[in-house]
């Protein structure tokens, strides 16, 4: 290999005779950083493949078990490996209800922060404003977590009274989940946002359209593929958010459609089993693989989902 | 922009990762860090080491220890409820000394008898209830002979909110219902109000749940795993905050944990039976277990740091076992746990 590398340039400079001879040279520096660059992206698609393929194995052991049946995985509303109930539903419905609160919260005050700043805000304000959104994106949740259960749900108690609102409910959990993914939705659609170029702004303006009016019917529009972008990958993050329900959710699966009752969700419930000391072969420590899969599952479909809507609906501006 | 942006994240980072354990009791709680739990011995132990240690050796009826002179280290493992009060030995052990390492593992009762019968790997088992014939025979199979020391008693207290004024005590059928089929309070009794149940058990890996099950239902986990409204956690503190945190919760847990938020909290007499060291002791309490270490004599006879470990134990237990929040046992089962460490050492 390297005896190869090293006798063909000095051949082809030979046959060439007036070919530059620093097109053929083999930069051996050029060469590394190269490959370490190579191997770089290879590590995070082979973790991928690693983890894509570790979760498929468990979760075939789980469901090819005797124990477990697919109409019942997807089919009753009981899930307790302890004593054999697998109906993964009020594992999914805490999910979403977590999630589709969390979305109400974080969409709204997310592109209304992020029109703000690329419509509204001076580049002073600007200046200030967005180093101070990401921070809120660099709290870790676990301090988000106790945010919820020691703020969040005795607020919520206070408002809806006690009797109404449980210690551990899945409002608070997915209100505070929505606040902790506002900087995720804000910055990304206002780089969308921001990436509308001027004439069209110009253009509305001379058509005497106001400043809000420029900035929903005019900038939304144009931006909307990079927008629905940032909206998908702010539910994928409500759905795999795990701290904040592990500690204000509750921890038990319950399956219930009213949020301020405790029920686990999926992450919530990975976390809690694999706390124990499960013992491995056992089908409670395979059937947390399951539940995995199927969050994995749904976490990709959003972001094939994402990408198509970016694809199909890009706006492009010469 | 970039640049100020990221240093200005990772500021934010690290000065919030500093302020993150103050914020998390919690997971603080839960680790075994030295520097949490050196606080409380190193305030009673050097202060009544020096004058107690003498009496404390005669009065035992053990042969003194000094622990400076002991080296080696020691490996138990075993039941989680064991766990505090093996730490809180070992600690004191350390302070009075002890140059080696103690290994202590918290995986459970059945998990430790498989470490020390099975596997031989442990030199101590902690357990929170006596060891099985069937485990007795593994032990044999790898030449151990169990040997039983009796160090405490715990008593599960069942609690609910200190705003449930309906009730004061529970039969053990009540319980049976509680913690499983009934829906409303009012579906146990009558008089008690309509509302709906909301439970806060330990987890399904826990002795505690185990013994629950074991005491109330006759070792079928089916009916309180299928109850409705059931919270589940290995963390003690989610079960004190949810039984805390609304009026018609219900829980149980270990009498420790029950001790140190007493004032949050109302504990339950059992059948007219309240936890008390004395009811425990005289065993009227139906909730109350009993609390052990096992070793082996050949073990001890060849690492002679495990039989002297044993021996500063039992003489200090009872001295410890309050602090930790259990009962002390009865002074028979403590002389009958010194006449077996004895007879191991073959004096």
């Amino acid at each position: 290999m390297k005896s190869d590398a090293l006798v063909l340039p000095r051949m082809q400079v030979a046959s060439g005779g007036n070919a530059s001879p620093l097109r053929h040279r083999v930069r051996w520096g050029e060469r590394l950083i190269q490959g370490f660059l190579f191997l770089c992206g290879a590590v995070s698609i082979l973790t991928t493949v690693g983890i894509v393929a570790v979760l498929g194995r468990e979760s075939l052991l789980f469901f090819a078990s005797p124990e477990v049946h697919l109409s019942e995985f997807f089919g009753t509303t009981t899930w307790q490996p302890a004593i054999e109930r697998f109906g993964i539903w009020p594992l999914v419905t805490a999910t979403l209800i977590t999630s589709s609160i969390a979305m109400l919260v974080a969409l709204p005050l997310g592109l209304a922060v992020a029109i703000y700043l690329s419509e509204y805000a001076s580049d002073k304000a600007r200046a200030i404003l967005k180093p101070v959104m990401e921070i809120l994106a660099g709290v870790p949740t676990v301090v988000y977590g106790y945010f919820a259960l020691t703020f969040m749900t005795p607020l919520l108690r206070s408002i809806f009274g006690r009797d109404v609102v449980e210690i551990y409910n899945t409002a608070s959990a997915g209100i505070v989940i929505g606040i902790l993914i506002i900087p995720l939705v804000s910055s990304m659609a206002e780089d969308a946002l921001r990436a509308v170029p001027d004439s069209l702004r110009q253009a509305a303006y001379g058509l005497g359209a106001t400043k809000l009016e420029t900035a929903v019917r005019v900038v939304l529009p144009a931006a909307l593929s990079g927008v629905t972008a940032a909206f998908i990958v702010a539910i994928s993050r409500a759905v795999g958010e795990t701290m904040v329900v592990a500690i204000a959710a509750g921890a038990g699966p319950k399956f219930t459609f009213n949020p301020f009752e405790a029920a686990e969700t999926m992450t919530g419930h990975i976390v809690r089993i694999s706390g124990g000391d499960l013992s491995y072969d056992s089908i409670d420590y395979n059937s947390i693989f399951a539940i995995g899969l199927l969050l994995f599952v749904m976490t990709l479909t959003l972001n094939v989902i994402s990408q198509r809507i970016v694809r199909r609906f890009r706006e492009v501006y010469e | 922009m970039r640049y100020k942006l990221l240093v200005l994240v990772s500021l934010a980072l690290l000065i919030l990762a500093g302020c993150a354990p103050a914020a998390t009791p919690a997971p603080a709680a839960a680790t075994e860090a030295p520097a949490a739990t050196e606080a409380p011995a190193a305030e009673s132990a050097p202060a009544e080491a020096a004058p107690v240690e003498a009496p404390a050796m005669s009065e035992s009826g053990l042969p003194e220890v000094n622990p400076l002179e002991v080296t080696g280290d020691i490996i138990v493992a075993g039941s989680s409820t064991v766990y505090p009060l093996t730490e809180a030995i070992a600690e004191r052990f350390a302070d009075e000394g002890y140059a080696g390492n103690i290994t202590i593992d918290s995986i459970g009762s059945g998990a430790g008898f498989e470490r020390f019968c099975v596997a031989g790997e442990s030199d101590i088992s902690n357990a929170s209830r006596p060891i099985k014939d069937s485990e007795v025979e593994s032990c044999a199979a790898i030449g151990r002979t169990p040997i039983e020391f009796r160090v405490g008693t715990d008593a599960l207290a069942v609690v609910v909110s200190p705003e449930a004024d309906w009730l004061e005590s529970v039969t053990m059928d009540e319980l049976v219902v509680l913690f499983s089929t009934a829906t409303t309070w009012a579906d146990v009794n009558p008089d008690w109000p309509a509302e709906p149940i909301q439970r806060f058990i330990p987890g399904t890996d826990s002795g505690t749940f185990d013994y629950f099950v074991e005491a109330v239902y006759g070792e079928d986990e089916e009916p309180i795993l299928s109850a409705a409204n059931t919270q589940l956690s290995e963390d003690d503190n989610v079960l004190v905050q949810g039984v805390e945190g609304s009026k018609y919760a219900i829980g149980f847990f270990g009498y420790a944990y029950y001790q140190e938020n007493a004032e949050l909290l109302k504990i339950l007499a059992v059948e007219g039976v309240e936890a008390s060291a004395e009811n425990v002791d005289n065993n009227s309490y139906p909730l109350a277990r009993p609390l052990f270490i096992y070793s082996d004599a050949t073990v001890m006879a060849e690492k002679p740091q495990v039989a002297a470990y044993i021996n500063f134990y039992l003489s200090f237990v009872n001295e410890e076992v309050i602090r930790v929040g259990y009962f002390p046992s009865s002074a028979a089962a403590l002389e009958t746990a010194k006449a077996n460490f004895l007879a191991a050492i073959g004096q």
